[in-house]
């Protein structure tokens, strides 16, 4: 009896562990049978300009553009203010307090993305509208400012954690030396938590990279580039963004479907990659003395 | 520049970080507890949404969240054990264990937005389940199913190796080790990772919005084939129609059910975590 229940338990548990490591691989394969008809089809001349179903035309670039501008700009702003905020936390304030600002970044996070959209459409964008004077608020700046707040707890906690993680010793000792904070915090402590922080912003940016619902609703969504290209106050669309307003209307097995999977699975192995990258920065292979 | 001038500048721009982070935190939970408590009443609890959500309450949508999140959980959670119990009882190959870690890292990064047409292609239509709430939760669970598995191995792997090495020596077999030695103990911490995985759920629009929603006369389901109707896709319904002063208001308020219903599943498992922290000395 207690063998067989030790047989069956092995069985459920390497059957689970099968389950979790398949979804992955599900999902690639998914992405790809139904993105090879666009491959096939369309092939090269999804790298182009013109988004326009009904005469057959599926170039991907002004929502790869988009994807692009939204991040870099969400990162622009987060990344030196998340870290700044870290340096506060971490070093700054009295660690009794830590508790308290860490549950508050937690719930920060915990935000759901469509009620930062309902803030975007209901607030930003109409600051945005009055700020620059434009026919409409709902721009690709709109939705990089917006990404910027979103992704701040994260880079805010993970940097956190990892110069908190720093032995005490280290700062004794710098400060023994007579180094000022700015100079411990700068020769020193980041310096040890640098694999830390970029593995943060790498698990950032994968986030902003593949946030849907706030930048969908704050983006605008008009599949052209702006004109000039660096026109950032006028609106755009992300592949996240595409998807998310168009993938229910289209009809599955058509060339348009294949196009629309075909961003996806490009956002998919991005943001693969960038996590698999994060990972190996925080499997950390040296020795802190304590 | 001077060194004691350089420290300063930089003590304060941490300062202004900071202070902008917190004008950022306060205005988020100023404005939504602020437009959302006028909406919020006893009758916007307790009645269904009429004339396309602009007026009426929310009942449906609050039952549709729970439901989908309250089976997202009984999907998730079987498997989610069984692989943490894999991870920290048979696993003893690093590579293996590397490679387990990379693809439970990989699938709690994959955008929502993927899951959703994930679960268009394959359970809407290869398997013609349709637009219902049952692909809902089960697409759900493939989202919380990392948290899940990464806290409740950590809740298992943190029981001390006594237990496992007493109870071998009284003659158990290695599954009885796990159901009576190590599970009991580790229990709480499964349940406080499923809780931070459903509070993470009920949020997610953008899986099911296209899966498992319906916007306007959908009432509690008879069958597990039917679309329901969820607060996320609500709010997301009312933002679309902004202009509308009274459809804005009852998406506050939507919005503020909304992030109560995640800070409770949050609490509940901070409580249960502060609680009963199992000793972690192995």
């Amino acid at each position: 009896m207690s063998r067989s229940t030790n047989a069956i338990g092995k069985y459920y548990v390497y059957g689970s562990t099968l389950i979790s490591a398949f979804i992955v691989f599900l999902i690639f394969t998914i992405l790809l049978i139904n993105s090879w008809d666009a491959i096939n089809i369309i092939g090269l001349d999804l790298f182009s300009l013109d988004w326009n179903p009904a005469n057959g035309e599926f170039g991907l670039i002004s929502m790869l553009y988009g994807t692009a501008v939204v991040t870099i700009i969400a990162m622009i702003l987060a990344v030196p203010l998340g870290i700044y905020a870290a340096v506060f936390t971490s070093e700054i304030l009295p660690d009794k307090y830590r508790f308290v600002v860490k549950s508050i970044l937690e719930l920060l996070a915990g935000i759901p993305s469509i009620i930062f959209g309902l803030i975007g459409v209901a607030f930003l964008s109409i600051w945005f509208q009055d700020l620059f004077d434009l026919q409409s608020g709902r721009t690709l700046l709109t939705a990089g400012v917006l990404l910027s707040i979103m992704i701040l707890p994260t880079i805010i906690t993970l940097t956190d954690d990892a110069l908190h993680n720093i032995p005490e010793k280290y700062r004794e000792t710098a400060k023994g030396l007579g180094l000022y904070n700015f100079e411990i915090i700068k020769g020193i402590l980041m310096p040890i938590a640098k694999r830390d922080v970029k593995s943060a912003i790498l698990l950032a940016f994968g986030r902003a990279l593949g946030e849907t619902m706030a930048v969908m609703l704050v983006i605008g969504s008009i599949d052209k580039l702006p004109s000039p290209l660096f026109n950032w106050l006028s609106p755009g669309q992300t592949i996240t963004s595409k998807l998310g307003r168009e993938i229910a209307e289209t009809s599955l097995g058509s060339v348009h479907f294949s196009a629309m999977i075909f961003m996806g699975l490009l956002l998919f192995s991005v943001v693969l990659l960038l996590t698999v990258l994060s990972q190996r920065f925080t499997s950390r292979s040296y020795r802190l003395y304590e | 520049m001077n060194r004691q001038l350089q420290n300063k500048l930089f003590t304060y721009s941490a300062w202004l970080a900071v202070i902008i982070c917190s004008t950022i935190l306060f205005f988020l939970f100023g404005v939504i507890i602020w437009n959302g408590l006028p909406a919020i009443n006893i009758s916007f609890l307790t009645q269904q949404a009429s004339n396309f959500g602009a007026s009426g309450g929310i009942i449906h949508q609050i039952g549709g969240s729970l439901l989908l999140v309250a089976f997202a959980a009984l999907i998730c959670f079987p498997i989610a054990l069984g692989t943490a119990i894999y991870k920290s009882e048979y696993l003893n190959n690093n590579k293996i264990s590397g490679l387990l870690n990379t693809l439970i890292y990989g699938l709690n990064g994959i955008p929502s937005v993927i899951f959703g047409i994930f679960g268009l292609i394959l359970f809407v239509n290869m398997l013609g389940m349709g637009v219902s709430w049952i692909v809902g939760s089960i697409i759900l669970a493939m989202m919380i199913l990392p948290t899940v598995t990464l806290s409740t191995f950590h809740a298992i792997n943190n029981v001390p190796t006594v237990y496992r090495e007493n109870s071998l020596a009284l003659g158990l077999t290695k599954w009885q080790v796990i159901s009576k030695a190590l599970l009991p103990r580790a229990f709480n911490g499964a349940i406080t990772g499923l809780l931070i995985g459903v509070a993470r759920a009920v949020g997610e629009t953008a899986p099911i919005m296209f899966i498992a929603t319906a916007f306007s006369g959908v009432t509690f389901p008879g069958t597990f084939l039917e679309p329901v109707s969820a607060l996320p896709t609500h709010i997301l319904a009312l933002a679309q129609q902004a202009t509308d002063p009274s459809a804005l208001q009852n998406a506050w308020g939507s919005s503020l059910v909304l992030i109560v219903l995640v800070v409770l599943f949050s609490i509940s498992a901070l409580i249960i975590r502060l609680k009963y922290q199992t000793t972690s000395t192995r």
